[in-house]
């Protein structure tokens, strides 16, 4: 009961803390900017700690986050070689291959307008293909390896790609497609030199839709047969095992992995497409 | 008039302990299938009712992990093998098994006899596949008396997490899968593999077996009397249960069909299933066996670098309850 309202008071307190913060005059400075969602994170970390303890929740429910960061950093060899199994090896390869793919049939169907209307509705329809569905089946044609995570993420990150990459070639005006046409540029140079860095932003988004969409895929794909090895192989198997901590553990890996990703992501698009009404600050 | 009313409320004063009959919920261990057939034919038969139980049957899963369901409050009693119950009472929650009806193990190591392998001194090497979930103990146990490692090292076996299908070995993913004998061989049976192109292992057989189906219970559960007595009645009815199940498999298998609610199984493999179950059941009046206890704890412990369970398990397992239920 103590520990109950531990969390409470502790709640209370950050929050009036945070509230003081962000009406004082140092509001808008970087330190307090980071400060204050640290801050939140902390709290919930904390309310959750206590209350867990306090209402001694049984660890094969919900274990407390201690004993999470405890197997955490005990288990970061076997974490790390489940990350790069799932991550390196079969979501960034299936990103790949499935992005590169999409960009060159997008560039075709833009091309060939009856493409488009054939081949639109056929990319939506894999994309709605339920993934638990299509993993084993994918895990039958392809083996247990990573190829078969590579091919379910190729279909999961196919379509969005194809259709923000149409979208975004489509996004010139007519005013931009004639003064290439003065310039004496062909097809490919106006390709290249207009078509594609406007469509810039719409890729960029398409890849942070796919990038999120590629960890799930592969991560899912392991359920249905896997080498003894990778995030969605260690979070089942740790949960027939009941080994909660593990379970939360390698989810905080794929997380912070996914989260890396699309921050890497953002920071291109910020490079890349500086000149977008987007990245106004 | 006022005999009638007399009468008739005497009755409803008979009637009215029927009404109150204790509920039990049983979690099963696997979906609903033969090798649960004693409990589904003590329902069916009305030997829960003979002991004003109210028995609720939840199937399990490839989702469900019955000592989570234990735990959460989800159920009263659980079917769970004995590796994974004392893993999870050594992790934390302890659970004791009351009641035993399984004797013996059916699960198998199923190979290519085009592979060579003729003994577990082939298995070096090979590539053999196990499901997760509490059903690998027992083969990570025998590969580490083997001494085997199972890290995909130079020598030693690369294992492969299999699905609940027999699609690695034929698809030839795997040079061996483990099986259910009451399952998953006659799975591989059925794809159109003969029996001679297999050969199998089976555990009991080179004495690194291990107790199977069990009802277990929360420890903390035991301590209420009136919990004990309904667990003694409920462990009563299930060996009738199972009795009958083993004198009668067809229609076993038919009860355990008419309450298959997902419509997956078949009455051929369920009528084959409950063949090779009986013989499990076979010679158990649901009393563990202390001798066949502490050969099970030997095997979990003897694991080499990597046992599934550290220390001597204490008070894992009760008679109490099958005492009071077969007196």
């Amino acid at each position: 009961m103590n520990l109950i309202a531990g969390a409470g008071l502790f709640w209370l307190g950050a929050w009036a803390l945070n509230a003081w913060l962000t009406n004082g005059k140092w509001a808008n400075t970087v330190p307090v900017r980071i400060f204050v969602p640290l801050l939140f994170g902390v709290t919930l970390l904390m309310i959750w700690e206590l209350v867990v303890r306090g209402l001694q929740v049984p660890v094969v429910i919900l274990p407390p986050p201690s004993q999470i960061a405890v197997t955490l950093m005990g288990s970061l060899p076997i974490l790390w070689a489940d990350l790069v199994q799932t991550f390196f090896k079969g979501a960034l390869s299936g990103f790949a291959i499935g992005c590169a793919s999409a960009v060159v049939m997008a560039v075709v169907v833009d091309r060939y307008d009856y493409l488009r209307r054939g081949l639109l509705p056929v990319g939506n329809f894999m994309a709605a293909l339920p993934i638990v569905g299509t993993a084993p089946i994918l895990v039958m044609w392809f083996g247990f390896g990573w190829q078969s995570k590579a091919a379910v993420v190729v279909l999961m990150v196919f379509f969005p790609m194809l259709v923000n990459t149409v979208a975004g070639l489509r996004d010139t005006s007519v005013m931009q497609r004639d003064l290439m046409r003065t310039y004496g540029a062909d097809y490919w140079q106006t390709l290249f030199k207009l078509r594609l860095p406007a469509a810039l932003p719409f890729m960029f988004n398409g890849l942070k839709i796919a990038s999120t969409l590629a960890l799930i895929g592969a991560i899912v794909a392991e359920f249905f047969g896997s080498p003894t090895q990778g995030i969605g192989f260690r979070i089942s198997v740790a949960n027939g095992g009941l080994a909660l901590d593990m379970v939360w553990s390698a989810i905080l890996v794929g997380s912070i992995a996914a989260c890396l990703m699309y921050g890497l992501i953002a920071g291109l698009e910020r490079w890349a497409t500086f000149w977008h009404p987007s990245q106004r600050r | 008039m006022k005999k009638m009313i007399l009468a008739a409320s005497a009755l409803a004063g008979f009637a009215a302990p029927a009404f109150a009959q204790d509920a039990v919920t049983l979690q099963l261990k696997w979906v609903t299938q033969a090798q649960f057939a004693g409990y589904y034919v003590a329902l069916e038969n009305g030997y829960y009712e003979e002991e004003n139980l109210d028995v609720t049957i939840l199937p399990g899963g490839p989702d469900v992990a019955p000592p989570q369901v234990l735990a959460g409050g989800g159920a009263d009693v659980m079917v769970d093998w004995m590796p994974s119950a004392l893993a999870v009472r050594e992790g934390g929650l302890p659970v004791v098994n009351i009641a035993q009806p399984f004797a013996s193990g059916g699960l198998m190591l199923a190979c290519w006899k085009d592979t060579g392998i003729e003994g577990p001194e082939d298995f070096a090497g090979r590539t053999i596949g196990v499901w997760f979930g509490g059903n690998e103990y027992p083969l990570f146990s025998w590969m580490s008396q083997l001494g085997i490692a199972t890290d995909g090292s130079e020598g030693g076996v690369t294992i492969l997490r299999q699905g609940f299908n027999v699609d690695p070995l034929i698809q030839r993913q795997a040079d061996c899968i483990s099986v259910m004998s009451y399952n998953e061989y006659w799975q591989i049976i059925d794809a159109g593999v003969t029996p001679e192109e297999i050969v199998t292992f089976s555990y009991s057989d080179f004495d690194v077996d291990v107790l199977e189906d069990g009802l277990w219970v929360k420890e903390e559960s035991l301590e209420d009397p009136a919990f004990v007595d309904r667990m003694a009645r409920f462990v009563r009815a299930s060996m009738r249960g199972w009795k009958w199940a083993e004198e009668n498999p067809s229609e076993a298998a038919m009860i355990v069909l008419d309450n298959d609610e997902t419509g997956a199984q078949t009455e051929a493999h369920q009528i084959r299933m409950m063949g090779e179950i009986a013989k499990l059941t076979a010679g158990s009046d649901g009393v563990l066996d202390e001798a066949a206890y502490e050969r099970t704890v030997a095997t979990l412990m003897s694991g080499g670098s990597d046992p599934v369970i550290s220390a001597m398990p204490e008070g894992a397992w009760t008679h109490a309850i099958t005492d009071l239920a077969l007196q």
